[in-house]
């Protein structure tokens, strides 16, 4: 009895079976070791414990045991791969939960995401965030594509991996892109509309691919259906496939590429090149450091969402048979568009993006430049900026601002009242919508409202860009002098006004034109 | 402090500041989704409004205050108060608004004021009928007129003729006509909102130097561009009355006044309804 009792047996006891449970869950680390690695103390036991986590448990496994000194440098990677695989699990884990509340049927698919906006606790935070996840993975799949570039990384022996970096950038588009359907708003319908249309521009297999695509000539439920199946199934098993592949070539192969300054080529000082080379252990050393940036990515994204007011928009449903004005693509495509507008549908929407794709594959053969560092390779730095310019430019003349003749008076008033999103007059607060009858150039446009304790300066803002606007295609010559442009704002229902934009005009050959448009405004529609 | 220790001790404040700003968002949610279902109702309501206005108003009138001898009023208190009653619905009012407008009227409920526009009286409007809207569409319509219902002020009734109804033979012998008691009819029938109030058909009275209806029927008979029948002026706002597309005036569009009349009033009512618009010289 008092032998059992004795109180630091039972304690060693307690220890050693409590030690043995850890080492079961975390494949290998005991108590003190966990502690001395929290600490960034050497490791307590030998053979060195921290590598052996790297056999024993799978997680760790896929994971190097350690980097080279010179590959952790941030200015060197900047993260940027790390990032975009973090914001895939972000899509993965916000996308699991969104496939609950959806229905992929065109019945069905935007009232789902009425009510999850409406109904479900953290529905329109996980929709944000899905959406913000998806535009930050593009933008962080681009970078680190321009950085392996610009840091030569992509030569030798790691040019299969440059490959499968390719793969993943088309992986990462489509992904984004057949996600843009699935709300089934106005956007996501005429913008996969577009979309689908460049495949039906594609010699022989044109059609079909657009009929496979779209599962008939007009995108419907099918075409939905297979959008979603797409976007859920096929591409992240895809996208899971080809990371694993392109991990594991970084990982196991030929790891992180060192700054070329610190390799044979470079001229740091033979004691920099040997610390560059120096091991920095997976544990702990990058593990904490990644928790440490996840913690910040996931922050910094949800900062985005919740304070600083980041949303994913939702237009009108979609509706087939009313094309919207200012139908664009998501702006990752905004360059595409603008290509379009250059050619022909098959040469700019076919046959180049191909050259395109076939072009950034074929990088690592083309360059046969052995060295890594900048000023060696001038040629291919040079043209790298260049495509990044025209990139930048072709975006620019892809908006639908650039280089589409529109009708002055539609223009005016597409400004001023947009059929999608949110214009000025959408912006003006609901008891600032006075009724009356407003002209242009005869309705002063201050002290509007003098029965308003604060006026109605909004709407004093929206007949002075609607004054502006028509002068300045008057003064212009593209309307006549005896323009006459009215907007009528009159009380049609309780909190609900109907503001109409009326212009009128004699064409050259003397006929009376007449462009108008009207727009209900309900007190409760807020914002975006 | 190692790097390791400070990015630990920074993973945990940022962490709680991350948890604090999930829990700052989660106390706002109620609100938050309030806000969106609001602002999703208003969407709704402001889609109605549209489609309302292209598709219904023509009929059931802009304000939906309805047309006496074509459709009947939506934005009235006794469609919201008493309609579901007068005939047996068991389903909501939004139930009522969504199945009638989706799949139509084949007869009118209230042939002799509300006849519709004829066979059927209401046409289906939902694309799984034949209509031109998705039910979403038609969803959005009812939204709309639901929003009349706090605001809905009683339609008078139109009166209902006594005695059999008139027909379209235009040489039918009338009994002597009261000016007096056709004005009361023409008020009644809502003639006046387009003949006298708006321009929307020709106007009654003198007005601008043109004559009024009385001396123009007598005129029009003679004019060369005239396709009816007629040969009187009591023969011709007969005709104008029960067949109105015969002869449309030249400057307003054909199928505007309903053509219902035939079967709406008495021949006494006609009679008093020719007495009046003759006095209007």
């Amino acid at each position: 009895m008092i032998k059992s009792l004795n109180l630091q047996d039972t304690r060693k006891k307690f220890s050693e079976a409590l030690d043995h449970r850890v080492r079961a869950i975390t494949a290998g680390l005991g108590i003190t070791e966990l502690g001395a690695i929290l600490r960034g103390d050497p490791p307590t036991e030998r053979p060195n414990p921290r590598y052996k986590v790297h056999t024993t448990s799978f997680l760790f496994h896929i994971r190097p045991r350690y980097y080279e000194m010179g590959s952790t440098i941030f200015s060197h990677t900047f993260r940027l791969g790390f990032f975009t695989s973090l914001f895939f699990f972000v899509e993965l884990f916000t996308g699991l939960i969104l496939m609950v509340y959806y229905t992929p049927s065109p019945e069905k698919a935007y009232l789902s995401i009425v009510d999850l906006m409406t109904n479900v606790p953290y529905g329109e935070f996980l929709r944000n965030m899905h959406r913000l996840g998806a535009e930050a993975m593009v933008i962080f799949t681009v970078l680190h594509m321009l950085r392996t570039y610009l840091t030569g990384s992509y030569k030798k022996e790691r040019s299969f991996t440059w490959l499968t970096g390719v793969v993943l950038l088309g992986i990462t588009l489509f992904l984004s892109f057949s996600g843009y359907l699935l709300p089934w708003d106005q956007l996501a319908y005429w913008a996969v509309t577009i979309g689908t249309s460049m495949a039906e521009a594609a010699p022989l297999i044109g059609n079909q691919t657009n009929l496979i695509l779209r599962g008939a000539p007009d995108i419907a439920a099918n075409g939905l259906l297979r959008f979603y199946l797409l976007h859920v199934v096929l591409l992240p098993l895809g996208a899971i496939l080809v990371i694993s592949i392109h991990y594991y070539k970084v990982s196991r192969e030929h790891g992180i590429s060192l700054p070329a300054k610190y390799t044979d080529e470079g001229n740091a000082s033979p004691e920099k090149k040997k610390w560059a080379k120096t091991r920095v252990d997976f544990l702990p050393d990058l593990f904490t450091s990644e928790i440490f940036w996840t913690s910040l990515g996931l922050f910094l994204t949800i900062l985005a969402i919740t304070i600083m007011g980041y949303r994913a928009p939702l237009e009108h449903v979609a509706n087939p048979q009313a094309t919207p004005l200012d139908t664009k693509a998501p702006w990752y495509f905004w360059w595409l568009q603008g290509m379009l507008k250059l050619g022909d549908k098959t040469l700019m929407g076919i046959i180049l993006p191909t050259i395109i794709i076939i072009v950034l594959v074929a990088i690592p053969y083309i360059d046969r430049n052995p060295y890594r560092s900048l000023y060696r390779r001038p040629l291919a730095v040079g043209m790298g900026l260049l495509a990044v310019g025209a990139l930048i430019v072709l975006s620019y003349m892809g908006l639908p601002q650039f280089g589409i003749e529109q009708d002055p008076a539609t223009r005016t008033v597409q400004d001023l009242a947009p059929m999608e999103g949110t214009g000025p007059i959408q912006k003006v607060p609901f008891d600032q919508l006075q009724t009356g009858a407003y002209i242009v150039n005869e309705t002063p446009t201050s002290d509007l409202c003098p029965n308003l304790d604060f006026g109605c300066p909004a709407l004093e803002s929206v007949l002075t860009q609607y004054t502006d606007k028509i002068d300045g295609y008057v003064s212009a010559g593209d309307l006549p002098q005896d323009t006459q442009a009215t907007m009528v704002i009159e009380d049609w229902q309780k909190d609900l006004k109907k503001v109409t934009f009326r212009i009128t005009w004699t064409d050259s050959d003397g006929k009376n034109k007449e462009y108008s448009r009207e727009v209900f405004l309900h007190a409760m529609r807020g914002g975006e | 402090m190692k790097r390791i220790q400070l990015e630990i001790f920074l993973g945990i404040l940022i962490a709680l500041a991350t948890s604090a700003l999930i829990i700052y968002y989660g106390v706002t949610e109620p609100a938050r989704m309030e806000t969106n279902a609001e602002a999703a109702q208003a969407r709704e309501i402001e889609v109605g409004a549209a489609l309302f206005e292209a598709q219904c108003s023509r009929c059931h009138g802009t304000q939906g205050l309805g047309i006496p001898g074509l459709c009947p009023p939506l934005n009235d208190r006794n469609f919201f108060d008493n309609r579901l009653n007068e005939v047996g619905w068991s389903g909501s009012i939004e139930d009522y608004i969504v199945a009638t407008a989706s799949s139509g009227r084949l007869t009118s409920t209230r042939p002799q004021i509300y006849p519709g526009q004829g066979t059927p009286a209401m046409p289906s409007f939902s694309d799984e009928f034949g209509g031109p809207l998705r039910p979403d569409q038609i969803r959005s319509i009812a939204a709309f007129v639901l929003n009349w219902q706090d605001t809905a002020q009683l339609v008078p009734v139109p009166t209902l003729p006594a005695g059999p109804t008139v027909g379209t033979d235009i040489t039918k012998e009338l009994p002597q006509g009261d000016a007096q008691s056709g004005e009361g009819l023409a008020t009644g029938l809502g003639c006046t909102a387009c003949h006298v109030l708006t321009q929307t058909g020709p106007t009654w009275p003198a007005k601008d130097g043109q004559p009024g209806v009385g001396t123009r029927a007598a005129e029009r008979i003679q004019d060369p561009n005239y396709t009816g029948k007629a040969t009187t002026p009591e023969e011709y706002l007969f005709e104008s009355i029960v067949d109105p597309n015969v002869y449309v005036v030249s400057g307003f569009p054909p199928d505007v006044m309903p053509q219902t009349y035939a079967n709406q009033l008495t021949d006494q009512n006609m009679a008093d309804l020719i007495a009046y618009l003759l006095s209007l010289k």
